[in-house]
């Protein structure tokens, strides 16, 4: 088996009496695919919003390559590695195309405030750009790098926040839902699109998603939780034929309840 | 002003540039042949004090999403900074004259004095935010103001009087037109007493456009933007929520020590929370997020307020024909009215968003990125 890479250890999430996320554990591996699927409601963004530090678990435990980073703040988790993309697209919406990937290059400066009002950090500042500007060509949003972010196609603006999160540059990669309201052809070209990025920038990648035709296509490996709870993991075709998986997304019969696995 | 955006400043900013040196000229020449006395130069003065406060204001409100109501606290750090180190020694007893002539028995020199001033109100800003900077929006708002009250409360305290004087005021410190070059005679050489305080607004100003422009300032902006999104993206929030409160303090400071310089005396009881909406009403008006914006709507406003509608407060009289309406207080219900006109047919205020480069492009026909980017 190759490289852990990010690793969640018994993880429980409780708000108020509510659990929703009840003790998950995963194994995500250098170079992965990595889903986490599950009817709406069942923990998956929560999940999500634990690892990168929005929240801290009530209990358990979050490693990040040996790195405990559980509950630590987001921007330290960012800085160690971990990037995300969000459910609902969370732009600048007052910044271009450019300004956004650009902005999100500012956690790995060296300058402090006076450097960088005092133009000191000239050179760092240039290759920021550049960084920036490659990055764009590399995503193909080059050519709409000076429109505003919030004008660009829904399609586009997915992908810009891919874009920015990649700025950052990551280790993981966290998509929560990126196929969120694209058609079946844009959906199709972000598979690839994930696929490429994740070879190009050596990445680890690890999704919330509920295009089924995307997760089962491009995922090595698949989670699958309902009710805050792990029903499921395995290969798509794995999860695919699992009796407890089919029950949690379609329901059965009350007489013939299917236990979970 | 400079363009981050391309390597090379691009046409427009030159030509931005060219157009506020040629407003220094401007001045200058203006200076050495209309009176000092003139309202033209008290407008410049006040205008160019109020608009590094409210560019200061605007780092804050416009560009990081910081509500903060707290200016007029920090420009009464800075005045009484500036005043209590200025004043000559040999005034200091007809100042102090209830306190022995004051503790501070030393004259620091203006520059040094006003840097300070900054400091002061900036290292006020750190102790503050550290608890103040977790609320949001109207809360903060609240908070700070409740702090610019308690320093002006404090500041008229008569314990503290061998420092601050008290509720007396600090006066006889050096004034813009100490800035004026003179002879031997005492007589008046070159005029520098309006071009002074503009300059002193300029580089402050400049030095915010710079910061704006630095990769700081984008992250001031994504965190006004989208500050869950900012803080994914690795900016740490609160650092940089303090340095932004931190360096507009510093600059509503400096404002500060002008506003000392422009008024001659200083008097902490003048620092009300009426200030403070003054500066926010140019910065809405100016548009929130336009430094040119604060600028000229801060110019507009104090030439309106104190010259322009003066002529409202009196009576008068076209051939036989007396004006009804005119008399004192007047002034202040047309001032009323022309705010809320413009409030209500701009929105976004004079500016938007928009600079001036932005405006010179869009004349030469350019498309322009929503302002965003200077």
């Amino acid at each position: 088996m190759s490289e852990n890479v990010l690793h969640i250890d018994h993880l429980t999430m409780r708000f108020g009496g509510v659990v929703a996320v009840n003790d998950l554990s995963m194994d995500i591996n250098r170079g992965e695919i990595v889903a986490l699927i599950g009817p709406n409601g069942a923990g998956k963004t929560t999940a999500f919003n634990m690892v990168t530090g929005v929240y801290t678990p009530t209990s358990g435990k979050i490693t990040l390559m040996g790195q405990d980073i559980t509950g630590r703040r987001p921007d330290e988790i960012t800085k160690l590695g971990i990037a995300r993309t969000f459910q609902n697209i969370r732009l600048f919406s007052s910044m271009t195309v450019f300004e956004n990937v650009l902005t999100a290059r500012h956690l790995r400066r060296t300058s402090n405030f006076l450097s960088a009002t005092f133009r000191l950090n000239a050179a760092e500042e240039k290759r920021m750009r550049q960084e920036t500007e490659a990055l764009l060509k590399e995503v193909g949003l080059f050519e709409l790098r000076d429109e505003m972010a919030t004008s660009l196609p829904y399609g586009k603006q997915r992908l810009l926040e891919i874009a920015r999160a990649l700025s950052t540059q990551p280790k993981v990669l966290l998509l929560d839902e990126p196929a969120a309201g694209m058609n079946p052809q844009e959906t199709e070209e972000l598979g690839a699109f994930i696929k490429l990025i994740k070879d190009k920038f050596d990445l680890t990648v690890f999704l919330i998603e509920h295009h089924m035709n995307l997760v089962m296509d491009i995922s090595d490996r698949i989670y699958v939780i309902d009710f805050g709870k792990q029903i499921a993991q395995g290969t798509p075709s794995e999860v695919q034929n699992d009796p407890a998986v089919i029950a949690a997304y379609l329901g059965v019969d009350e007489e013939e309840e299917v236990s979970p696995a | 002003m400079t363009d981050m955006k391309k390597k090379k400043l691009d046409s427009a900013t030159v030509i931005s540039i060219v157009i506020v040196l040629a407003l220094y000229v401007a001045v200058f020449i203006a200076e050495q042949f209309i009176p000092a006395t003139s309202m033209l130069f008290t407008v410049i003065k006040k205008g160019a004090t109020y608009a590094l406060v409210a560019v200061s204001m605007n780092l804050l409100n416009g560009f990081t999403g910081i509500f903060s109501l707290g200016q007029a606290g920090f420009m009464l750090i800075g005045a009484y900074v500036y005043g209590i180190f200025t004043i000559p020694v040999v005034s200091r007893m007809d100042v102090y004259q209830y306190y022995n002539g004051g503790l501070v028995q030393f004259t620091l020199p203006v520059f040094v004095a006003m840097l300070l001033s900054g400091l002061a109100a900036a290292f006020l800003a750190l102790l503050i935010g550290l608890p103040v900077l977790r609320l949001k929006s109207d809360y903060l708002a609240i908070a700070t103001l409740g702090f610019a009250e308690i320093i002006r409360a404090l500041f008229q305290w008569d314990k503290l009087g061998p420092i601050t004087n008290g509720s007396n005021m600090l006066r006889l410190f050096p004034n813009f037109n100490d800035f004026n070059i003179r002879n031997a005679n005492g007589d008046v050489v070159v005029y520098l007493s309006t071009l002074v305080p503009l300059l002193i607004a300029g580089v402050c100003i400049f030095v915010i456009i710079l910061l704006i422009n630095s990769t700081y300032g984008r992250a001031l902006r994504s965190i006004k933007d989208d500050e869950i999104a900012a803080e994914a993206m690795g900016i740490r929030l609160a650092s940089h929520k303090r340095l932004a409160f931190c360096i507009s303090s510093f600059f509503a400071g400096v404002g500060g020590a002008m506003l000392a310089m422009y008024q001659t005396t200083v008097q902490a009881k003048s620092f009300t929370t009426a200030m403070t909406y003054e500066i926010l009403l140019i910065v809405v008006i100016g548009g929130i997020g336009s430094v040119t914006g604060s600028c000229l709507s801060s110019f507009l406003f104090v030439a309106c307020s104190e010259w322009w509608l003066r002529f409202l407060d009196q009576k008068q009289v076209i051939g036989d024909f007396e004006v009804p309406l005119l008399r004192n207080g007047f002034r202040l219900v047309v001032f009323s009215i022309i705010i809320m006109i413009v409030v209500l047919f701009f929105r976004q205020g004079i500016m938007g968003r928009k600079e001036l480069p932005d405006l010179i492009r869009q004349l030469q026909g350019k498309k322009v990125g929503g302002g965003a980017s200077k």
